[in-house]
């Protein structure tokens, strides 16, 4: 190490030593004081291209790594400011600006302050990443300037001075330090402006004072030159500049952070995330851990401004106010249609349509007695953590004044979002006549007492309502699926050969170091039919000792994608692939997925091989781990391996194989069925497409065959042996996928309803007791019955999650839908980061490979499972939205008379659930006759007698004739599937 | 939320504003209890410890593993206390503590080598360390507040005996992947991830990223005597990391040997 010299003599010299102190209260409600020592340097440069001074000190960065300038020498001008300009926005700015930060055509050259950075960290994390990903972002020019290392430019806070204060101080000493030190060290005349950028009034006054240039966001974006489309994304809400005239508050204040934490740790209030009800708008609920039922949260005024996601804290009422769940099917579009977006004046919390919705409601609840016993209810008093995220949805054309095109008129609109839990947003712009019937995506911005709605801002339309294009992106956006195509740095990672790489045929080569030959066994895969990503591949042999051998061979990823690379990073990002229905958004770049990892027949591939040796009956004698070099004989799709195992003529090694896979399955499904694994039903469908065109044309319900649970059987063998495996190795850090035993009370509903209906008894004490007593839910007159209490049943249970072995005790690892001590990932590398993760565990217990360091530390590790385990179940809602909406699209036009079940019954209407297409849909009253027929409604036995103009007795788990039509929403233009009685 | 080990890519500066080959300022004071036959307290950073030397002086005849026989020489017993206050969080470690013990030992190990116990045998020297303040670094503050008060002490040895931390700056950016909710095309290329290595880390720095203590003994050619680590890390990174460690030891001794001199000096001169 010969660069290791030191240019700043630090020693006992205290001159440039300062240090921070500052007050930290811990979750748990504990106050910390943290002391910091903070080292004050004058060789942070400023990172103009112009500065000849700063160019000299970058000779001290670590291996002689110089950092290039990163500010243009000729930064974007504009009218106000002809010599250019270079940007230093103030925390909130970036806050409330950040769409505009990104944008490519402006805000180039932006200096982000370091005080700025730690502040945006701290208000909101998906902002921070998405500045710090700026900051990557070489057109942008963006730097970080550490002003709060700087000597010159660190600012200690004075007594009495509020943080805030102080750091809207720091950020306008390093504006002027900017300033004087550019027109020192640039000739004076071509020296930029330095442009500050903040929304607070009072800030933006004391610097014009000091001499400095001062603008509000939307001031510096309407001297630009698309300033009309831009200014619509000044984020509306927090942008107060001219304070209104002060206005009846609707919403009652949020108590303060600490009343909240004494409150919440002295049990008078609690915490928990608040989610609204599907059916009903007007009710959300709260699960915290001091009541076993969530928690009731009723109405506009209790659910004060909290949006599905949020991270609040609520009080119980008074027992007068408990109630039951509601009962009744509330939807906001009927309610509210005609509010108006911009009068802000007359605008009451509750209108007086949803008060008598409201309080229809509670004089039902105190009615009820026994089983329906009323369930605390309570009220929110402060949020956590806002979990806002950008919204998909249309513009409601009743909310817009002047359709015109042409018109560029702000106004005030409502978007719609596509998530019904969320409430509609108020939305300014100038461009309402163009976004009306599109798709467009917006984000909220702020939601204050005056104002009955959220207030949000437009980002960008996606194309026309209806349209594949528009739709697709609408639900990936939804769902958060990164779906753009691979960056450069990440293709980079691939092997140079592209399709032309080979296993190499000299078992010298390094890649073959410590691999198995595998190649004479006779392997083949089974899969879907038109399978390109081959996961897995399976052989089997009887040995002399009448024990069988048995292989499951898995694509070697890892092989491919090392980590802590662009293209590790990528897909750990990714988390999956997910599938839609005419679409798959790749984890891997597709030559990987589809070509050199996928075990392709007749190639030889790499593989990570786990070899058993199985009794007869299945037991493991033992088992062996070894990354190998395998060449398929055969990619059958399920139907094929099964008509090759059935047909008696075929006799060769390969069809003997798969025969002994097939009896051994059997077993294996056997004994784990008897240790009581549960058999849960999801309603699966498959889409008929026309292969030209991919429209839909039918629907199917897929096909389960016996091959099926063939391959099914021993990805849960070779996953269970590989989890004890890496986790006998890495007790701490293994990563492990476990399934927790759901709460009784989650079952109550189900119990009881099947009770009363069926006088059947749901026995949900352990797995093994649920699974018998599921067995036993039969009708013999609906042979759907049975499937449908799955359904239920599934919809009752916690969700298995990945999780590092450490964070546990092992008595928790247990996985209960498949009643395995422990599990985890391993069979599919190609399209789940998980299994990847395991496959580097795996080698590294093997002694094959060292492991990484991300791999090892066990707080990395819960980052990279609190991501994959958001991606995999935003995955399955993507994929299940995709079906739906092609199901919707299958339908158009038709109108069909189709079985189906009730799965719920409300007041004033049922759920309906038809197994033909796996849709489930509402059949409201008014959608039974006109004028609308009478219910009467029995909580008890759930029943809703229909009288008037449509006579009909609706039960729970009654078969029903439903009628399938579409038709077009008049508010939205947009095709729904409308569900009614035949 | 303050900014974590990840934001050191961004400027090449740690969160304390040091570069990556910066020590954190050293105060080094001898003789800072005078009752003692030897003593020292030591600032490295945050990292506050105080250490006396009592003896050499005669062993107690107890306890049957006596070394006997005339090569017995003198034997090194270490105490190392972590006052409960010396965190943020109010802990009391007990002296029976695994890591504690652990240091101990390779105090004891190390001393051993470099003081001349020959010289006396059938005795102890009692070496007592008391941490006031922890913030990282605090095996490596231990050695030198040992090798300043056995100075002070006037115990023979062949060198000094300094030791600083290093680690490696592993990049997080896999794991933490909370990801932005878009991907900006034309990000600058992610490959050169910054890897460096770290000198002597800070509290805050030791609970993020792999590091290693390391003691060395003498000047240019000295030769390293403790190496010591409880986290993992790549293999690939040990050698540099060890590199930057000794060129970090040798700046500890110029600044140990600087107090040392200036102690003397005062000691002439009051004289
Ligand atoms: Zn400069």
């Amino acid at each position: 190490m010969t660069s290791l010299k030191r240019t700043q003599p630090t020693g006992s010299d205290s001159t440039n030593l300062s240090s921070k102190v500052y007050v930290r209260t811990t979750r748990a409600g504990k106050v910390q004081k943290i002391v910091r020592e903070v080292y004050l340097r004058q060789d942070i440069p400023c990172s103009s291209a112009l500065c000849s001074e700063c160019s000299k000190i970058s000779t001290t960065y670590a291996r002689g790594r110089a950092q290039p300038p990163v500010l243009a020498a000729k930064p974007l001008t504009s009218e106000t400011f002809s010599t250019g300009h270079y940007l230093v926005p103030d925390t909130n700015a970036v806050l409330t600006g950040m769409d505009l930060f990104e944008l490519e055509s402006a805000f180039k050259d932006v200096i982000i302050l370091q005080t700025v950075l730690e502040e945006v960290k701290n208000r909101s994390l998906p902002l921070y990443h998405r500045l710090v990903a700026l900051t990557k972002n070489e057109d942008k020019r963006c730097y970080v300037f550490f002003n709060e290392f700087r000597m010159e430019t660190y600012v200690v806070r004075q007594t009495g001075e509020s943080i805030n204060d102080r750091n809207d101080r720091a950020v306008r000493r390093a504006v002027q330090w900017y300033k004087e030190h550019l027109e020192l060290s640039v000739k004076k005349k071509a020296c930029p402006a330095i442009v500050m950028i903040s929304n607070d009034n009072d800030c933006r006054k004391k610097a014009i004072a000091e001499g400095l240039v001062g603008l509000s966001l939307s001031k510096y974006v309407s001297g630009l030159e698309d300033a009309d489309t831009l200014l619509d994304m000044v984020n509306e809400g927090r942008e107060r500049e001219d304070a209104k005239t002060t206005q009846e508050n609707f919403y009652p204040e949020y108590y303060s952070l600490s009343k909240m934490t004494t409150g919440v740790k002295a049990g008078t209030m609690h915490q928990g995330t608040f989610g609204v009800s599907p059916f009903n708008y007007l009710e959300g609920t709260v699960r915290v851990p001091a009541f076993e039922r969530p928690l009731i949260i009723l109405g506009r005024e209790n659910s004060n401004r909290a949006v599905s996601g949020d991270v609040a804290v609520v009080e119980v009422l008074p027992k007068e106010q408990w109630k039951t769940p509601s009962s009744k099917i509330v939807e906001e579009e009927t309610l509210t249609k005609n509010d108006n977006p911009e009068a802000e004046d007359g605008e009451t919390v509750i209108s007086n349509k949803e008060r008598k919705a409201l309080q229809e409601d509670v004089k039902k609840a105190h009615g009820t007695t026994t089983e329906g016993k009323p369930q605390p209810t309570a009220r929110i008093v402060g949020i956590i953590k806002r979990n806002w995220r950008q919204y998909v949805g249309h513009v409601d054309k009743d909310s817009v004044r002047t359709s015109d095109k042409l018109s560029r008129a702000a106004q005030t609109v409502f978007v719609i979002p596509m998530d019904k839990r969320i409430p509609k947003i108020r939305v300014r712009t100038r461009q309402a006549g163009e976004l009306l019937g599109k798709r467009v995506l917006i984000t909220i911005d702020s939601w204050d007492r005056d104002s009955r709605y959220p207030v949000g801002h437009f980002v960008r339309s996606l194309g026309e309502l209806e349209s594949k294009g528009a739709e697709t992106e609408a639900l990936l956006l939804e769902y958060d699926v990164q779906y753009r195509p691979f960056a450069k740095s990440v293709l980079d990672c691939l092997p140079e050969e592209g399709h032309d790489w080979k296993v190499p045929a000299d078992t010298s080569d390094p890649g073959w170091r410590d691999r198995r030959d595998l190649r004479d066994l006779l392997v083949c895969s089974i899969d879907p039919p038109g399978c390109v990503d081959i996961d897995d591949a399976l052989h089997a042999t009887q040995l002399p000792n009448g024990n069988f051998a048995v292989g499951v061979h898995i694509a070697d990823v890892s092989n491919f994608v090392k980590p802590d690379t662009a293209m590790d990073r990528e897909a750990s990002m990714r988390g999956t692939t997910v599938y839609l229905v005419d679409k798959r958004i790749d984890m891997l770049p597709m030559l990987l997925g589809t070509d050199l990892c996928s075990l392709k027949p007749f190639v030889e591939r790499y593989a990570f091989s786990v070899l058993w040796e199985l009794t007869p009956e299945a037991d493991i004698v033992s088992v062996d781990f070894n990354k190998s070099v395998i060449r398929s004989r055969y990619a059958f799709s399920y139907e094929q391996a099964q008509l090759r195992i059935d047909d008696a003529s075929q006799t060769d090694d390969l069809t003997q194989g798969m025969r002994i896979l097939l009896q051994l399955s059997r077993t294996l499904r056997a004994k784990r069925m008897a240790a009581g694994a549960l058999n849960l039903a999801s309603p699966e469908v498959r889409i008929e497409t026309e292969s030209e065109t991919s429209d839909p044309i039918d629907v199917k319900t897929k096909q389960a065959l016996a091959t099926n649970s063939l391959v099914e059987e021993f990805m849960l063998l070779a996953n269970i042996s590989v989890a004890r495996r890496v986790q006998t190795a890495f007790p701490q850090t293994a990563l492990l996928r476990r399934h927790a035993a759901p709460p009784a009370a989650n079952f109550a509903t189900l119990t009881h309803q099947l009770r009363v209906k069926r006088g059947l008894t749901l026995d949900v004490s352990s797995s093994k007791a649920l699974a018998d007593s599921l067995d036993t839910c039969v009708s013999s007159d609906s042979p759907f019955f049975n499937t449908l209490i799955r359904i239920l049943a599934t919809r009752c249970m916690t969700a298995a999650e990945y999780f590092a072995a450490g964070t546990l005790a092992p008595a928790q690892y247990r996985h209960y839908g498949l009643a395995s001590e422990i599990y985890t990932h391993f069979t599919s590398p190609i399209r789940r980061y998980a299994d990847l993760a395991v496959h580097r565990q795996l080698a590294a217990a093997i002694d094959y490979a060292p492991l990484a360091p991300s791999l090892q530390s066990r707080s990395r590790l819960e980052g990279v499972c609190r991501n994959i385990n958001v991606r995999h179940r935003n995955a399955q809602f993507a994929g299940r939205a995709s079906v739906e909406y092609y199901v919707g699209q299958a339908l158009k036009g038709r109108d069909l008379i189709e079985e189906g079940h009730v799965m719920r019954v409300f007041e004033n209407g049922v759920v309906v659930f038809v197994p033909r297409f796996g849709i489930e849909g509402l059949i409201r009253l008014r959608d039974m006759g006109t004028p609308e027929p009478v219910g009467e409604f029995d909580g008890e036995e759930y029943v809703l007698n229909v009288t008037g103009s449509r006579e009909v007795r609706l039960e729970l788990f009654d078969e029903v004739k439903v009628r399938i039509t579409d038709e077009v929403e008049e508010s939205t233009g947009k095709r729904k599937v409308k569900l009614g009685l035949a | 939320m303050p900014l974590d080990t990840s934001s050191y890519s961004l400027a090449l500066l740690r969160l304390d504003g040091r570069r990556w080959n910066e020590l954190r300022r050293i105060h080094a004071v001898i003789s800072s209890q005078p009752a003692a036959d030897g003593s020292s307290y030591l600032e490295m950073g945050n990292t506050k410890v105080i250490c006396t030397v009592t003896g050499p002086s005669e062993q107690k005849r107890t306890g049957p593993q006596q070394p006997t026989g005339p090569t017995a020489s003198a034997r090194i017993d270490v105490e190392v206390s972590v006052a409960g206050f010396s965190s943020v969080d109010r802990k009391k470690r007990s002296r029976t503590d695994k890591r504690t013990a652990e240091m101990q030992h390779i105090l004891v190990s190390a001393l051993s080598d470099i003081v001349h116990t020959h010289l006396y045998p059938h005795s102890t020297i009692l070496i007592s360390l008391h941490v006031l303040s922890l913030d990282g670094g605090l095996l490596a503050a231990l050695i030198n507040a040992s090798t300043l008060a056995l100075v002070d002490a006037g115990i023979p040895m062949s060198d000094y005996l300094v030791a600083c931390t290093t680690g490696s700056t592993v990049n997080n950016a896999s794991s933490r992947a909370v990801p932005a909710r878009q991907t900006i095309p034309g990000i600058r290329s992610m490959a050169n991830e910054v890897d460096d290595p770290l000198l002597d880390l800070n509290g805050l720095e030791e609970q993020d990223l792999p590091f290693v203590t390391v003691a060395t003994v003498g000047s240019e050619k000295g030769r390293v005597a403790v190496c010591f680590s409880e986290t993992r890390m790549m293999a690939e990174r040990l050698e540099e990391m060890l590199a930057v460690g000794v060129d970090g030891c040798q700046m500890i001794r110029k600044v140990l040997d600087a107090s040392v001199k200036a102690h003397g000096r005062r000691m002439l001169d009051d004289t």
